[in-house]
């Protein structure tokens, strides 16, 4: 089943028990962020709060939509017991078929409408989520449409933005995104102020799009129907000519200003750490706010196995891996695991060696360098399985002659927690690659060691005589 | 508003050590604490910021990764600023609200 809202999720993820509805009333300010994050490390269910203090009865909080690949499953329509590999699966093939959208002329994002001073940021309750934040965050779990005013490119993306006051928010889409390419290179250029439209809680797949790791130029807005298998219904905002998704529980109207600027920072972000980025964003001035009756604000608790420890790892591995394929590189699978805070990254090779692991270090550090920790491996071990990888770097990887480091500037991950502030401000860091393959040049007859898996040191006769009489031998599973 | 000796109406992070400077007039960012749906909203002023008590308000500090620093502070509003400071995206806020308290008539 394919969520034309976010209030159909919902209801399937009550139907399956991967929800929990929370009646007691809560505080947004640390308490609702506390029980969200023990949530999440615990991998526990998504949560809808409903009495939130100071908005009992107006707007409740639906909190780690798809923090675990259960419900990344259910999003997809999958059962939710498929496996990693077949959601990989219906997620690349979705992405193959895209579906352009559709325009509707009415709305359920429409059926509150505040223009200039009655739309109030503080009419939302937007958590303060980690003690010591710089402010509350209403972009955890959102939905950013942009438009290059040149080529009329439309952008989504998924971008922090913090509660500034009544009417501004200040946000860091890093300067190297598409949003902040496109707003630097167009508008503040210009000096004109870009239009903005951050839409919440809308269905789970078009939020997935914006998230995903897409080329420049790349329509997320065909990416969402072609996951949902049929368009996305979009609607004219009040204030500007941009689109919004139909079924949104809210949007917030405005634009951001190419010559004025606030404080943003610091936040606990998608890595697990607070570190202390802070006062270089954007600011962004409000003039409507539509939202449902009775809206859902939808709120990532950001941190460690968060909602992006799933599906930027979806969409990101995917896009590794078409890179690669494209630079020829012999790969097979890519996996970016959740605990890993999109930091690491699995890959699979028909082979290795020197020159393989020099040119995956430059493909995929050459624009943006967001991961810092890459094992290549060959394809008899399971990227999905990461005891087997951990077993594959242990005993394949050479401790000198396996690993590789690539040193860059300008764009390096700033929240990479391992930096320094020095390096942050520089955008300076390296990637390593460890890798864990044979070595092309070693004899496979006589020097290769050979493993000792049944899958590989036993011949297939006794393989199958096994595995044909395991129960027999009295083995349960 | 609150005496000193209540609890902190305001919060302010700073960059490094050296960026908190007691006794003298200073651009900064309060946050307000007080509870209610407004809670944690931001505003520029210039202040004046003293150790171990004081006229004004009471005041939190913390440092670029959020840790509360030691030590009693007050803050004594001097003047608001406008709520958007003249400044270009990406680059330092702090220097940016310095150039707009110095180009401000005090």
């Amino acid at each position: 089943m394919i969520f034309d809202d976010n209030r159909g999720f919902i209801e399937a993820l009550r139907r399956s028990g991967d929800l929990v509805e929370v009646e007691k009333e809560v505080s947004w300010d640390l308490e609702l962020g506390a029980i969200s994050r023990l949530a999440c490390e615990k991998d526990g269910p998504a949560v809808w709060f409903k009495r939130v203090t100071d908005y009992v009865d107006e707007v409740s909080v639906f909190v780690n939509p798809v923090a675990t690949w259960r419900r990344i499953a259910i999003a997809l329509g999958l059962p939710a017991t498929a496996t990693v590999r077949e959601i990989y699966e219906a997620y690349e093939k979705g992405e193959g078929s895209p579906v352009d959208p559709v325009e509707v002329k009415e709305a359920p994002c429409k059926q509150v409408i505040r223009k200039g001073a009655d739309a109030n940021l503080f009419d939302l309750p937007t958590p303060m989520l980690h003690e010591g934040d710089g402010g509350r965050y209403l972009g955890t779990w959102d939905l950013v449409i942009s438009k290059d005013v040149d080529s009329g490119w439309v952008n989504w993306g998924m971008y922090r933005f913090m509660v500034y006051d009544a009417h501004h928010l200040t946000g860091f889409p890093r300067p190297t995104s598409h949003l902040g390419k496109v707003f630097q290179e167009h508008y503040v250029a210009k000096g004109k102020p870009m239009p903005l439209a951050i839409a919440i809680g809308t269905d789970p797949l078009s939020h997935f799009a914006a998230a995903a790791t897409y080329a420049l130029g790349g329509d997320e807005a065909g990416l969402a129907g072609g996951l949902r298998g049929r368009p996305v219904e979009m609607i004219r905002c009040e204030t500007s000519d941009l689109m919004v998704p139909a079924h949104s529980e809210i949007v917030i109207e405005g634009e951001v200003l190419p010559d004025r600027v606030g404080l943003e920072g610091p936040y606990g972000e998608y890595p697990g750490y607070r570190t202390g980025e802070m006062g270089n964003g954007i600011l962004f001035r409000t003039t409507a706010i539509t939202h449902r009756e009775a809206p859902v604000l939808t709120v990532d608790a950001t941190g460690y196995k968060d909602d992006s420890s799933t599906v930027t790892a979806l969409s990101g591995a995917l896009a590794i891996k078409r890179r690669l394929e494209r630079h020829g590189v012999p790969v097979r699978d890519v996996y970016v695991p959740p605990e890993g805070a999109v930091h690491l990254a699995v890959m699979s090779v028909d082979y290795g060696g020197q020159e393989v692991a020099r040119k995956v270090l430059q493909v995929l550090t050459s624009r943006r360098a967001l991961l810092s920790k890459l094992f290549l491996v060959d394809t008899d071990t399971d990227v999905f399985d990461m005891g087997k990888v951990l077993h594959a770097f242990s005993t394949k990887c050479h401790p000198a002659n396996g690993i590789h480091v690539i040193h860059y500037e300008g764009r390096a991950n700033t929240l990479t927690p391992c930096y320094s502030q020095a390096e942050r401000a520089a955008q300076k860091g390296a990637t390593v690659l460890y890798d864990c393959t044979w070595p092309g040049e070693w004899s496979r007859e006589w020097e290769t060691p050979v493993k000792a898996t049944l899958d590989s040191i036993f011949s297939k006769e006794v393989q199958e005589k096994v595995l044909k009489n395991w129960s027999e031998y009295g083995f349960k599973q | 508003m609150a005496s000193s000796s209540d609890a902190p109406v305001w919060d302010t992070f700073v960059r490094r050590p050296g960026d908190i400077r007691c006794g003298v007039e200073t651009p900064m960012v309060l946050r307000d604490l007080r509870p209610g749906r407004g809670k944690y909203g931001l505003s520029h002023v210039v202040g004046v910021v003293r150790e171990g008590g004081g006229p004004g308000d009471g005041l939190v500090v913390r440092t670029v990764v959020g840790v509360v620093l030691p030590g009693s502070y007050t803050v004594e509003i001097v003047r608001e600023m406008p709520q958007e400071i003249a400044g270009t995206p990406y680059r330092d806020f702090y220097a940016a609200l310095q150039r707009a308290a110095e180009a401000e008539p005090a």
